[in-house]
């Protein structure tokens, strides 16, 4: 039973972390693929380890999974507002520089 | 066991299509996003190699992987907002 959910849920993650990427692929800007790719990510990571903790019921393994966990749990938001904020500036630097260009030549 | 092969080859279409954005991804947040997903696709192959092999070293693999991950997309953020802050004063 326990197999058959961690093998379920192991599962699961892949398919999110795959619709992750396909966000990353389809959606239109910078900031809309770091939304897909940060809260999609981060669900697939915690469903995949999550399986993987039901399907290894072993101190030795629950104990790393679940600093894996934390530590995701720590980086993941850090990481993804660094990367919002960063992609904003790039994009308002980027339209700013594009109509200089235009003012320039006209 | 057949299962978590199945979940490797998720994982890897997952990567071809990170790669896909990091090659082509017009602006550089683009790639650093491309970046973060691909290292998230490579914790989750570190969790399903240790599940596939039994080894828990795999897991510290991973927990090292989630850790390099994470200062460098940190590293490389900062450095796109230093150089659009950069452009922004002297275009």
């Amino acid at each position: 039973m326990n197999n058959l959910l961690g093998l379920g849920l192991c599962q699961l993650g892949a398919i999110l972390l795959l619709i992750a990427a396909w966000g990353v692929v389809r959606l239109p800007d910078a900031l809309s693929r770091q939304h897909a790719a940060t809260k999609a990510g981060t669900l697939a990571l915690f469903t995949f380890i999550l399986g993987a903790g039901l399907l290894m019921p072993d101190p030795a393994w629950i104990g790393r999974l679940a600093l894996l966990l934390l530590v995701l749990l720590v980086t993941l938001p850090l990481a993804s507002h660094a990367l919002a904020r960063a992609a904003l500036r790039e994009a308002k630097a980027m339209k700013d520089r594009s109509s200089d260009d235009q003012g320039v030549e006209r | 066991m057949t299962l978590l092969y199945a979940c490797v080859v998720l994982a890897g279409l997952a990567a071809l299509l990170g790669f896909y954005r990091l090659l082509r991804g017009p602006t550089a947040a683009d790639r650093v996003v491309a970046l973060d997903l691909l290292f998230a696709v490579a914790v989750l192959l570190g969790v399903a190699a240790a599940l596939i092999t039994g080894h828990t070293a795999f897991l510290d693999v991973a927990l090292g992987l989630a850790l390099v991950g994470f200062v460098g997309t940190l590293a490389w953020a900062r450095w796109i907002d230093q150089y659009a802050a950069r452009e922004e004063e002297s275009p």
